[in-house]
């Protein structure tokens, strides 16, 4: 493994001071000169038909500027999954129904805030209500209503994996298990509200800033929607607080922004409360699963029947990628030499659940690594022995969807084990006392081309300049991820300069080459990275051409760019500095620029991801038996990332997954009555504060992941997986309660414990 | 929503009074704003005027005196209040229920008095306050009155303060010999977060027995509530694990709580009795001033 001089260390990011000090711009923070304001009219029932909308007392009201509905805008659907156009589902504006209680109806721009506010008010919608649906038990029900009239039996899309032979296979097997599990709702929370601030320009061209994970998905599903060319809408995301998968298609406040720029010619903003983002924004998906596992005595895996129901709510969304995730992650971490998949995504009248942080994992593998946990204590076997016996290991093939390559999960649990000092914790005896364990495998980035770009999945352009710095140009989203310091730091390592020589322009769609995906599904680090190699990679090639030819080098001499220079390997005599190589280029050139694209684009890799990470959790808790109350003392990680890029972004990934993974276990849930979010503040929807937050102490397992730049893969998202599993398994040590529905509350574990007596 | 209101910010009670006085019941008093603020925006009330009290002079006085007991003016906040020496040394359990109220932030905004006006029956201040027998001092216009923290309450939200009163403030009374306190609450989140329930109990011991007795319970009623029976229970014996625990059982079936989107009934029925048998046990440690 090469050696590096900044990939691996704890650079600082690059956003710090900026954040630390508050002068971080984000988009609410814009504000252009005769700026309008917008509001959102959303529907206060869960499923009507619209008979009739009245905006003319809010269009008189004074300061108000432009009041649209459906009936104003283009009637083109939009969604994410632009491969397979029937699944977009959703207007920017309702059209004749609503299926949601917050379903966007319509919108209002005024002088100010307050003003349009008050405008809502003055519409009158006239409804007439139609019968409704909440669960996916009802949804599915024979002669059920229809949340999209087109939809029979509102399962809007089904997916299936299979191979081996399952049937057979549990005939063979000593021990079947069969179990039910339920998994709630809950909100990516980001700090950051959706905000969009959008400006036309005098030739009729659009800007849009907005709080987004996909500059470039937004770009083309609003020139879509607008009727309008991709290149006369330029998407600038400014710094977000925050995505975890909530802000990545593109949403009716952004389409209303720009629509009533363009009618009014004014700049237009909009900013959702906090109310509005928990009461109607994207979740993450509730699910109900059904999993049935057969193992010999000796704990072999022989075979899995997953059947997974997502409970969708109103339209697509990220659903279908959910999906087909949740499918593969069910076979994922264990061999498994039989395995039937069938996920149903399904319609109900409830806000639209999405993409959020382990996409389809955290839900999955709450369900499999509990059974894993239930299946070695029936079997008498430790439930750590049970895995490694089980582990996926390189070279470990998952008939057509994937192959894996690096792969640390076995070392991963080994290391665990020794650092919770596993065998003798889990043996103790003490009252309310428990450890567990989960594990996780997550992808890195996706290879599935859904949105059916026409571009490679990720580009990067670099130019080179004779005052020894570079310019670094690119899509790839820095959401708070900290990709931004990542790819600096790639590039910085493969052209031997300082962070400080490289400039750095991200996610600007009109600035920035074309394309990349978006942050999601864990990909920028590998994907973006991967174009950054290749760009610098282009780069090197014509300033080693340069060297060699001022030293009248020997071919056969390799060249490295190191600490500022370009030299030959070994005779740094022989090299001139970045800047005098750049220039020499340059004058080779004529004058040109030194300008190179480069790009990544995953083939031949699956069906899934270029490559998969792997790690194991270990929980230590405390139960108050008598309240309840669950007390997280300790977690253990180990976990596999490939080479670590930045060992504080790592770090960092590792406290927030963290963070939010004990909140999926212990506290959060958008709690539903019917189609009304009930929790929708933060003083009822309960995310861990940092009082709450265990002592973590974590080890990376080392691995090169070959398809990953620099042996880099995910790190971060998976992670948020094995938090639930663990604690439920800590808890069941403790208490005696099994959870087999998130989350694990404190009158969950008292009637548990009741019932076992 | 949109609320229009005129803003003052008086220096002097007088003024203070002056204006309640004129705007009767389409006034609101503000003091930390940490609940009237949210009250505001929610729509729940619509004044035209709002009285900020932090600027008058003196209102946020907190003293001590060895005859007259604890003194909290209407602006003392939380966190002051929470690190004043005599509260600390004298009032523990006070400490510990302004401690356990919200966060740091909101403690340096909240007060204490705000607390006990907002009139939530999960008001973390309310329950100790009251079995240590504070008196709340209410001024007007027309002269003023003292009404005892128990008879504060009148239901979620609503307390004897009338149109044109002030609670300017709170007095408890020295805590006698032999005497302790304990607050303890829980939710689900469990270090900073609006009880899921709470307990306040106070205790004197005469000669090794419980000579008074007080449990006042949060959040499993309509106002904070006292338990009669389980007080009864103590009157009388020796403290022990086993009497307390008694107790705690028959609080929780006197508790009156309601399911909602934070606990459901029978959790808190369940957990108000745990409470109130751990914090009998911690008030009588400190009676026996272990
Ligand atoms: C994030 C957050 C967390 C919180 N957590 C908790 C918690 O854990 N426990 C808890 O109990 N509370 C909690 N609260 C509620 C609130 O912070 C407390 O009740 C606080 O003590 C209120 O004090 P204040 O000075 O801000 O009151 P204000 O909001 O200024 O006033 C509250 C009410 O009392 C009236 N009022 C104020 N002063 C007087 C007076 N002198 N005379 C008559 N009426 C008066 C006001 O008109 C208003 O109706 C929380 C609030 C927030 C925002």
């Amino acid at each position: 493994m090469a050696a590096f001089d900044i990939v691996g260390k704890g650079v600082p990011r690059t956003d710090a001071r900026a954040k630390a000090t508050g002068s971080a711009t984000y988009t609410d923070d814009i504000k252009l000169p005769g700026m309008l304001h917008g509001r959102l009219l959303r529907s206060p029932v869960a499923h009507a038909r619209i008979l009739n909308i009245d905006t003319s007392r809010a269009k008189a009201l004074p300061g108000v500027k432009s009041v649209i509905t459906g009936a104003d805008i283009p009637p083109v659907r939009y969604g994410n999954w632009r491969l397979f156009p029937n699944l977009q589902d959703e207007y920017a504006l309702a059209r004749d129904k609503v299926r949601f209680i917050g379903d966007e109806v319509a919108a209002v721009a005024a002088v100010d805030r307050d003003t349009a506010e008050e405008a809502l008010g003055l519409i009158s919608v006239e409804y007439e209500e139609l019968p409704a649906v909440f669960d996916v038990d009802a949804a599915m029900r024979r002669g059920a209503p229809l949340v999209h009239d087109e939809v029979e039996g509102n399962v809007s899309l089904d997916r299936k994996i299979r191979y081996g032979d399952v049937e057979s296979a549990f005939k063979e097997a000593d021990y079947v298990r069969k179990d039910t599990f339920t998994v709630q709702a809950v909100s990516h929370a980001y700090l950051e509200p959706c905000s969009s601030v959008a400006q036309c320009d005098q030739d009729g061209r659009i800007t849009l800033w907005t709080s987004t994970q996909v500059p470039y998905i937004v770009q083309c599903l609003l020139a879509s929607t607008l009727k309008m060319r991709e290149n006369d809408i330029r998407v600038i995301k400014p710094t977000v607080g925050g995505g975890f998968g909530g802000k990545m298609e593109l949403r009716p406040w952004e389409f209303c922004a720009a629509f009533m720029a363009r009618s009014t010619g004014k700049p237009v903003k909009f900013t959702l409360t906090r109310r509005e983002e928990l009461a109607t924004g994207r979740r993450r998906h509730p699910m109900k699963l059904i999993s049935k596992v057969g193992f010999k005595k000796d704990g072999t895996l022989l075979a899995k029947d997953l059947k997974i129901l997502l409970d969708g709510g109103a339209y697509n969304a990220m659903g279908p990628t959910a999906t087909f995730l949740c499918g593969n992650f069910g076979a994922m971490l264990y061999r498994y030499p039989a395995y039937r998949f069938l996920g149903l995504h399904v319609y109900t009248n409830k806000p639209p659940a999405s993409a959020m942080r382990g996409f389809g994992a955290p839900q999955s593998l709450f369900a499999s690594e509990t059974q894993m946990n239930l299946a070695a204590e029936e079997l008498g076997i430790d439930p750590i022995d049970l895995r490694l016996k089980n582990a996926q290991v390189p070279g470990d093939e998952i008939p057509d969807v994937a192959t894996i390559s690096s792969c640390g999960f076995r070392e991963c649990l080994e290391n665990v084990a020794v650092m919770s000092d596993w065998k003798k914790k889990r043996k103790s005896k003490k009252k309310g006392y428990g450890v567990g364990i989960g594990c996780y495998s997550f992808i890195s980035g996706g290879v599935f081309n859904w949105f059916n770009t026409q571009y490679a999945f990720s580009t990067a352009e670099v130019r080179a300049f004779a005052d020894g710095t570079v310019h670094l140009l690119t899509m790839a989203s820095d959401i708070g991820q900290g990709s931004d310091t990542v790819l600096k730091q790639i590039l910085a390592e493969e052209l031997g300069l300082a962070m400080q020589d490289i400039r750095l322009t991200t996610a600007d769609t009109a600035m920035t080459p074309q394309a990349d995906l978006g942050t999601w599904g864990s990909r920028v680090t590998l994907m973006a990275g991967n174009a950054v190699i290749d760009a610098a990679r282009q780069i090197k090639e014509q300033l080693f051409g340069a060297v060699s030819a001022r030293f009248n080098l020997n071919v056969i001499y390799d060249l490295e760019c190191k600490g500022g220079r370009v030299q030959a390997v070994g005779k740094p005599e022989r090299g001139v500095s970045f800047g005098e190589a750049v220039a020499m280029v340059q004058k080779t050139n004529r004058g040109k620029a030194l300008v190179v694209r480069g790009s990544y684009t995953p083939r031949r890799k699956g069906l899934v991801t270029p490559a998969f990470s792997f790690g194991a959790q270990v929980a230590e808790v405390q139960v108050d038996q008598r309240t309840g109350l669950v007390d997280v003392k300790n977690m253990w990680t180990a976990h596999d990332c490939g080479t670590v890029i930045n060992s504080k972004s790592v770090e960092g990934q590792l406290e927030g997954s963290l963070h939010m993974g004990l909140g999926y276990a212990l506290s959060e849930q958008l709690v539903m009555d019917g189609g009304v979010t009930v929790n929708d503040t933060f003083l009822d929807y309960k995310i861990p504060t940092a009082l709450d937050m265990p002592h973590g102490v974590s080890a990376c397992v080392p691995t090169y992941e070959p398809e990953g730049p620099m042996g880099a893969k995910e790190a971060g998202e998976g992670m948020v997986s094995p938090t639930a599993p663990a604690i439920a398994d800590a808890v069941h040590r403790a208490t005696g309660y099994r959870c087999m529905d998130l989350p694990i509350t404190p009158e969950k574990i008292l009637s548990g414990m009741k019932n076992k007596g | 929503m949109i609320v229009r209101f005129e803003y003052f910010a008086p220096k002097s009670l007088d003024e203070v009074l002056r204006l309640l006085d004129e705007y009767g019941p389409d006034a609101c008093l503000l003091a930390g704003g940490t609940d009237l603020l949210l009250k505001i925006r929610a729509g729940a009330v619509t004044p035209t005027a709002v009285i900020a009290i932090k600027a008058v002079k003196g209102l946020d006085l907190i003293s001590f005196d060895t005859t007259k007991g604890l003194f909290i003016g209407a602006t003392a906040l939380l966190s002051d209040f929470a690190g004043h020496p005599a509260v600390t040394k004298h009032y523990p359990a006070l400490r510990d229920a302004a401690l356990a109220t919200a966060n740091v932030q909101v403690r340096n905004m909240g007060t204490v008095i705000g607390n006990l006006c907002n009139a939530s029956p999960c008001a973390d201040n309310a329950p100790t306050l009251i079995a240590m027998g504070g008196t709340a001092v209410v001024e007007s216009r027309n002269g003023g009155r003292c009404v005892p923290l128990e008879d504060f309450f009148k239901g979620p939200g609503q307390s004897v303060i009338g149109p044109g009163e002030i609670v300017t403030s709170v007095t408890v009374p020295v805590p006698p010999k032999g005497s302790g306190a304990s607050y303890l609450s829980l939710s689900q989140r469990s270090r900073v977060d609006m009880s899921a329930v709470g307990a306040g109990v106070f205790v004197r011991l005469e000669s090794s027995r419980i000579a008074q007795a007080s449990i006042v319970m949060g959040s499993v009623g309509p106002v904070p509530m006292r338990a009669s029976k389980a007080e009864a229970i103590l009157a009388g014996k020796r403290p022990s694990a086993a009497l307390f625990a008694r107790a705690g059982e028959a609080a929780a079936k006197e508790s009156k709580p309601i399911s909602d989107v934070r606990a459901s009934a029978s959790y808190r029925r369940q957990a108000v009795g745990v409470l109130v048998e751990r914090a009998l046990g911690e008030a009588a440690a400190r009676a026996k001033g272990d």
